[in-house]
């Protein structure tokens, strides 16, 4: 708990003859993380090189590749498979060697076929562009070349020129010029151009065809339409091979992913001609399973040993370790940043904060049930991928604390329930008829009570930066980093209690009642100012001009207030909407039916159900992103650091194949 | 008469009153909001740039954002008390 899974360095030596079956268990076990052997010379590694890959390695990798340009070309992937038998590896593995190639072949010329026929539709669109000016023209096209004293020319002119020798000449009109076809002598040609070109002719070549045009454009598009109809033909088949084949290249590919793996492996160990060593972590507590099983495999031939852990910072890689409700959060630490292994893991504290801080931001009953159906309708669209699936758990979770919040605020759709809020009540009083106004809202309480959560928060998270110092820190920098983070808590305390002692605020301490001693100050004043000053010297201790930070303590104190404020807006656009669809369009139409009133009231409807999907929206985003923001600013900054390793076993969970 | 002048005057004041209110709530809001837009406009972009070059950013890229929002919720914090203290 606040700490992740500890691991053990482990270090595996062993003659190359137990080389392939000590990969094959590791990557069995898939609990060993691989520190990766570099080779920089080092002292104690002389003598050792990065290893070779075992046998048949490229012979897998090539036939991985075919199967990997197979499913990209099919698109398709594992996670449409669910719920199927694991395949036999050696049936498996048989039938890669005698249908693999035939399958490759035949994808591989129907994709050619395809891009063949692909090619000659995108050839007959340019001709058939190239063709278009020529449509009304009342000659074919085989008039228009072939000569040997005249000459064509054709293109677009801004207006209808005027030649002095002897032509002849076929226009038509278009939008901001005309398109003309002039037959010239060759000896004219030049100065033809010539003038032409003054009229901004833009040439376009005559296509070599024997018809007329429109004749040809119908030919050609009949001919498209006939590739298009193969094209179809070859998708079909493609479908049906698809169909056919999707389990075995799927498994197949889990498969040679799995052999490939293992045969690169030891490009990451160290080796000499004889014996080869590995360096890696383990969870401590499966440390003794790697030890037996090993042995077990290698018939005692294999040394093990747990190696002393030199740097806790940099080395070990870092496994969650939470209970089953936290993992969902996990999605939020990896975004910010994994933990470093000696660091607080503060997941699980965020696992039960985030959803309340978003149930104050949308407490509603209404939205919050939307939420939990949308957190579970959109579950099939997110399948196979482990982040949607962890975004949905804590839409799911964040829903039902939304709904809890929902009927302590007595809120639906920005209704009143029928009971009075069981806490206090953001209903808001709007405009003249007031929806809600039975119940005085509470909004000054409410925001004293986000300040409150903002100041525990805060305290904590300094509390738990003087914690991560003392474990991760050394020497005299380490009391330094401590007293600092006592300091800020000092500063901040100070500060609350020099405010607490002159002038009361409601649902906080009231001090200002306090003994006076001197001057008018009472003890709590003086109190105040000496944790102040203490805070203060704690600080510049570590570092001077980290007291230009000091007003940021007011400041993300404050920001805890959006909480409420946030929550608020929400609350004020589910009243607006319900005002001014029921309230100013659907009520007085009731009033008074007719039949234009019926169409009013379906746009009320609208109206409704527009207002309630954006704020739903809204919600999603402000109660998602705020406490986010919240932990990430606010809370964060205070003592995490981050950029742990993840840790990532060699292996995999097989889902297609049998283990073998 | 007298006495109904004066009823007048007040319903006016008190009117007038819970009318600038309504304006100050209203400038806190537009003017926060203006504030933190130009704040997040520059950030904004340059954090979608080191998104697109490197996805890890993102978390990172998301906190500097909305940094600058802090802005915006203060005014609407003032604006509440406004309205409803």
């Amino acid at each position: 708990m606040f700490q992740p899974k500890p691991m053990s360095k482990l270090l595996i030596v062993a003659s190359k003859q137990q080389l392939e079956p000590v990969i094959t268990e590791l990557y069995r076990m898939n609990i060993f993380h691989i520190d990766d052997f570099v080779d920089k010379g080092d002292e104690q590694w002389e003598g050792f090189k990065i290893g070779m890959p075992l046998k048949g390695a490229d012979t897998i990798s090539s036939s991985l590749v075919k199967i990997r340009s197979i499913a990209s070309a099919f698109g398709i992937g594992s996670d449409q498979l669910n719920d199927v038998a694991k395949a036999k590896v050696q049936a498996l593995k048989q039938s890669i060697e005698k249908d693999l190639p035939v399958i490759a072949d035949e994808v591989e010329q129907l994709l050619s076929q395809r891009s063949k026929l692909e090619a000659s539709i995108k050839e007959y669109e340019q001709k058939i562009e190239a063709l278009r000016p020529f449509t009304d023209a009342p000659f074919p096209m085989e008039l228009l070349t072939g000569y040997d004293s005249i000459s064509c020319i054709a293109g677009t002119v801004k207006s209808k020129p005027v030649l002095s020798v002897s032509h002849e000449i076929w226009e038509k009109s278009l939008k901001g010029g005309l398109f003309i076809t002039v037959a010239v002598r060759n000896e004219d040609l030049a100065a033809v151009e010539r003038s032409l070109l003054d009229l901004q002719l833009q040439k376009v070549t005559i296509p070599a065809e024997t018809g007329s045009a429109s004749a040809l454009i119908a030919d050609y598009e009949q001919k498209i339409a006939g590739v298009h109809k193969e094209i179809e033909q070859i998708s079909a088949k493609m479908t049906e091979i698809r169909d056919k084949h999707h389990y075995f290249l799927m498994s197949s590919e889990e498969l040679l992913t799995a052999d490939v793996e293992q045969a690169e492996a030891p490009l990451r160990f160290a080796t000499t001609d004889l014996a080869f060593a590995v360096v890696g972590w383990v969870p401590t507590e499966q440390v003794t399973k790697v030890y037996e099983t090993l042995d077990r495999v290698c018939a005692g031939k294999v040394y093990t040993t747990e190696l002393e852990i030199e740097d806790y910072n940099e080395g070990p890689p870092v496994e969650y370790n939470n209970p089953d409700f936290s993992h969902p959060t996990e999605l939020f630490m990896d975004i910010y940043s994994r933990p470093k292994y000696t660091e607080v893991d503060p997941t699980l504290l965020m696992s039960i904060v985030y959803p309340i801080m978003f149930g104050l931001i949308l407490g509603d009953v209404g939205y919050g049930l939307i939420l939990l159906a949308m957190s579970f309708g959109l579950r099939s669209m997110v399948k196979g991928s482990e982040a949607g699936n962890q975004l949905m758990n804590v839409l799911r979770n964040c829903s039902i604390s939304s709904i809890i919040f929902g009927v302590i605020f007595s809120e639906f759709f920005g209704f009143s329930l029928p009971w009075a809020p069981l806490w206090f009540s953001r209903h808001i009083p709007i405009g003249a008829t007031a929806e809600g106004a039975h119940h005085a809202s509470a909004i000054p309480q409410l925001l004293v009570v986000s300040i409150w959560i903002g100041i525990l928060h805060i305290t904590l998270g300094r509390i738990w930066g003087a914690l991560n110092a003392s474990r991760m820190e050394h020497g005299h920098h380490k009391s330094l980093k401590m007293f600092a983070n006592i300091g800020w808590i000092l500063v901040m305390w100070g500060i609350i209690v020099l405010i607490w002692s002159k002038f009361p605020i409601i649902l906080m301490p009231d001090l200002s009642k306090m003994p006076e001693l001197a001057g008018g100050l009472n003890v709590a004043t003086i109190a105040g100012a000496v944790m102040l000053v203490v805070g203060l010297a704690c600080i510049a201790r570590e570092n001077a001009l980290d007291l230009m930070e000091v007003p940021t303590i007011i400041s993300h104190v404050l920001s805890y207030t959006r909480l409420i404020a946030v929550g608020l807006s929400s609350v004020a656009i589910a009243l607006v909407t319900n005002f001014i669809a029921i309230g100013l369009i659907i009520n007085p139409q009731l009033a008074n039916l007719t039949p234009v009133g019926v169409v009013l009231i379906l746009v009320g409807v609208v109206v409704f159900l527009f207002g309630h999907a954006l704020n739903t929206a809204l919600g999603i985003l402000g109660g998602g992103l705020h406490p986010l923001r919240l932990h990430y600013v606010e809370f964060f900054t205070k003592f995490y650091r981050g950029g742990g390793k993840k840790y990532n076993p060699f292996g995999m969970i097989r889902k297609l194949t049998e283990q073998n | 008469m007298a006495a109904e002048a004066v009823a007048v005057e007040v319903a006016a004041a008190t009117a007038s009153a819970a009318g600038l209110k309504a304006v100050g709530a209203g400038l806190a809001v537009g003017l926060a909001g203006v504030g933190s837009g130009l704040g997040e406009m520059g950030i904004g972009a340059a954090a979608m740039g080191a998104v697109a070059e490197n996805k890890d950013m993102f978390g990172l890229a998301l906190l500097f954002t909305v940094l600058p929002e802090t802005i915006v919720i203060f005014g609407l914090v003032v604006a509440l008390l406004l309205m409803f203290q």
